[in-house]
């Protein structure tokens, strides 16, 4: 059981920073993804807690022990890469025995390990097949034993999904985190896939230009994004602009079309700044809901409803902005026609403010 | 002209501008071989079945083992096969040891502008002709020379070492003409091996050499076979070095094929030697294919 203490990590190449003074504090057991972009600095955050990086400023603590100084294969970590990483030149069995080896295991104890290891990722009769011989998943699954048989500190996952199809990467979703909750083995999980980051962690960095924008649970990062980048990288959102009238106790008074409406918020807003008002479609109320959730009513004018099964997708339009809704399609609810005036809505709750961004600007 | 369309039996393997009709493009490449290759080296295997006639060239169509017996039946030529096998052999060793770590240097700098600066002086080398190098590793190991001079000055031997003139000039000279061949081969090698399966192999607790023994090194035996090879055919067909470096002492199978052919004029026993020289070669290449067979399974 280790924790992860992260201290200003950074690393700087020339003039451009890849990582920019990431400081985070990853508990026992826990399952922490780093979401982002490509180019954001998560596998450089990851390559360094690894030990293939070496960081420019920073310490890297695992179980309070500072492991920066050391080389990557002193620091008792399992890593699993993007493309699994099998020896080709060896057997799974060999694979799997590479690190036990190591760490001068009598034959039979190896043996014994191997099987099990083989038994815990359903393997088992694959001893003797070659990499050449290994779909996508199975070769997953082996890189996975070889790492976990040797009971590392933590477990590293470098986008381990991303090269495998739709269904399997679903199958495999749950798999992993199975797995990791049952041993209870710290793990950092690097993906740009917000579905796998919000499904499997336990806590989410969002990562942007080499800085965390926003640490916290699946549901602190989905319904109170702290910054307009993470509210839009994850899921949909509406992004209306405003006018702030005040700020107090957490609760943002704003200004659409002449309305005076409130938002949660967390920043502080002088009279008459401009802000984004953000509101995830499925928030959105329409018509007699908006009306029987007694929330404060607009009114809108639809452009237009999209059909999607299980959902209603309207584009509406309000104060000479577009605003989307999400309904879920159940027979009873109201339909509306282009054209028509709707009276929407929202609870004040889920309505973020959040001041205005200049567009990303890369590291430094 | 001649219909382009529908030539192709499996479209998705041939490529489209490879059509059959194109194949009198090959004619020319096929021809020079021909001419400057197989011929050539056919009418020497029959030569060597030829009775031996000093000074006569061409073809007598008299058919004997007389040169072959006289090569199987004298000590001096066992000498000079076992001898050119041997230098091979070693400088093909010599070639790996040093070649082997500046290989994988070069093909795994991270900087693309150091590799190419370090493979440019690796084959800056071949930039200049064969004679003037050796001239000038005779200026270096000769017993006046720049080696010695320098260890008698130092005090650390009273005798000027023995370094040119025999074994040692000629497998230093080798190796000096050789050894960018050997490391082309493994620079193309190393480098296609996946770096992630080092950092896994790391990451697993396996110290940087331990990685070079497992996993870098059976990985990139295809490249030392080839490299091995061709290093080990281009030694022991080695006129000019063993000449130079060597003071007429060692004396190889080129040496012989030369005052045969030049100096005797004994043609037939030349090409003789010749065919032998050619046979070793071959001998050389089917072991390296049945290598390969074998460990070809391990390749990514």
């Amino acid at each position: 059981m280790s924790d992860i203490r992260l201290e200003h990590l950074t690393k700087s190449y020339g003039d451009s920073t890849a990582v920019d003074s990431v400081s985070l504090h990853i508990e026992e057991g826990e399952f922490y993804a780093l979401l982002g972009p490509s180019g954001c600095g998560k596998s450089t955050t990851l390559r360094m807690v690894a030990g293939f990086v070496k960081p420019s400023v920073g310490k890297i603590i695992i179980d309070g022990l500072d492991l920066t100084p050391l080389p990557p294969e002193k620091r008792d970590i399992g890593i699993v890469f993007q493309n699994y990483a099998i020896f080709p030149h060896m057997s799974v069995a060999e694979n799997i025995a590479f690190g036990l080896k190591l760490r001068k295991k009598s034959r039979t104890e190896i043996d014994t390990a191997v099987r099990a290891a083989l038994d815990q990722v359903g393997l088992t009769g694959f001893e003797d097949r070659y990499q050449r011989n290994l779909s996508g998943g199975q070769q997953q699954r082996v890189a996975l034993a070889r790492v976990l048989v040797t009971e590392p500190r933590i477990l590293l996952l470098d986008e381990p999904l991303s090269a495998l199809d739709k269904t399997l990467r679903e199958e495999m979703k749950f798999w992993i985190k199975n797995l990791q909750q049952k041993l209870g083995i710290t793990t950092i999980y690097v993906t740009h896939d917000q579905d796998e980051a919000l499904t499997m962690s336990d806590r989410i960095g969002v990562m942007r230009a080499g800085q965390i924008e926003h640490s916290g649970t699946p549901r602190e990062i989905y319904e109170e994004p702290a910054t307009l980048f993470v509210t839009s990288f994850i899921g949909q959102s509406n992004i209306l602009d405003v006018t702030c009238q005040g700020v107090k106790e957490n609760k943002a008074t704003v200004e659409l079309g002449g309305q005076s409406l409130h938002a949660s918020t967390r920043h502080l807003f002088g009279k008459g700044t401009p802000a984004k008002l953000v509101i995830r479609p499925e928030n959105v109320l329409m018509g007699k809901e908006a009306e029987a959730q007694g929330v404060p009513l607009l009114t809108a004018t639809v452009i237009d409803e999209t059909y999607q099964g299980a959902m209603l997708r309207y584009r509406l339009e309000i104060a000479g902005q577009e605003i989307v809704a999400e309904r879920q399609n159940q027979f009873h609810l109201e339909r509306w026609a282009p054209g028509t005036e709707v009276k929407i809505g929202w609870t004040e709750r889920r309505a973020r403010a959040l001041p205005d961004e200049k567009p990303a600007a890369t590291g430094s | 002209m001649t219909d382009l369309t529908g030539g192709s039996p499996t479209p998705r393997q041939r490529p489209s501008w490879l059509s059959p009709n194109l194949w009198w493009l090959v004619i020319p490449a096929i021809l020079f071989i021909l001419l400057f290759f197989l011929i050539p080296v056919l009418s020497l295997f029959a030569s060597s079945f030829d009775k031996a006639m000093p000074g006569q060239i061409t073809f007598q169509g008299n058919f004997s083992w007389n040169n072959y017996e006289r090569i199987f039946s004298r000590s001096l030529y066992y000498t000079a096969i076992w001898r050119s096998v041997w230098l091979g052999a070693t400088v093909a060793g010599v070639c790996l040891v040093i070649g082997y770590p500046l290989a994988f240097i070069i093909a795994r700098t991270f900087r693309a502008g150091t590799a190419t600066l370090l493979t440019i002086l690796v084959l800056s080398s071949m930039q200049l002709d064969m004679v003037i190098r050796l001239y000038g590793l005779m200026v270096l190991m000769g017993d006046k020379g720049l080696i010695n001079t320098g260890l008698i000055a130092l005090g650390i031997t009273s005798e000027p070492l023995p370094l040119m003139y025999n074994e040692v000039g000629v497998i230093v000279g080798l190796v000096q003409v050789t050894l960018p061949f050997m490391v082309l081969s493994l620079i193309g090698s190393i480098r296609s091996i996946n770096p992630a399966l080092e950092e896994a192999a790391r990451s697993l607790g396996s110290s940087r050499w331990h990685v070079m023994r497992t996993i870098t090194w059976p990985l990139s035996l295809p490249g030392i076979y080839a490299g091995t090879l061709l290093v080990f055919a281009l030694a022991i067909s080695s006129y000019v070095v063993p000449a130079l470096m060597g003071g007429w002492k060692v004396i190889t199978l080129p040496i012989h094929i030369y005052q045969q052919i030049a100096e005797v004029g004994r043609w037939q026993f030349g090409a003789a030697v010749a065919t032998l020289l050619f046979l070793t070669s071959l001998f050389a290449m089917a072991l390296y294919v049945v290598a390969l067979r074998r460990n070809a399974g391990g390749r990514v």
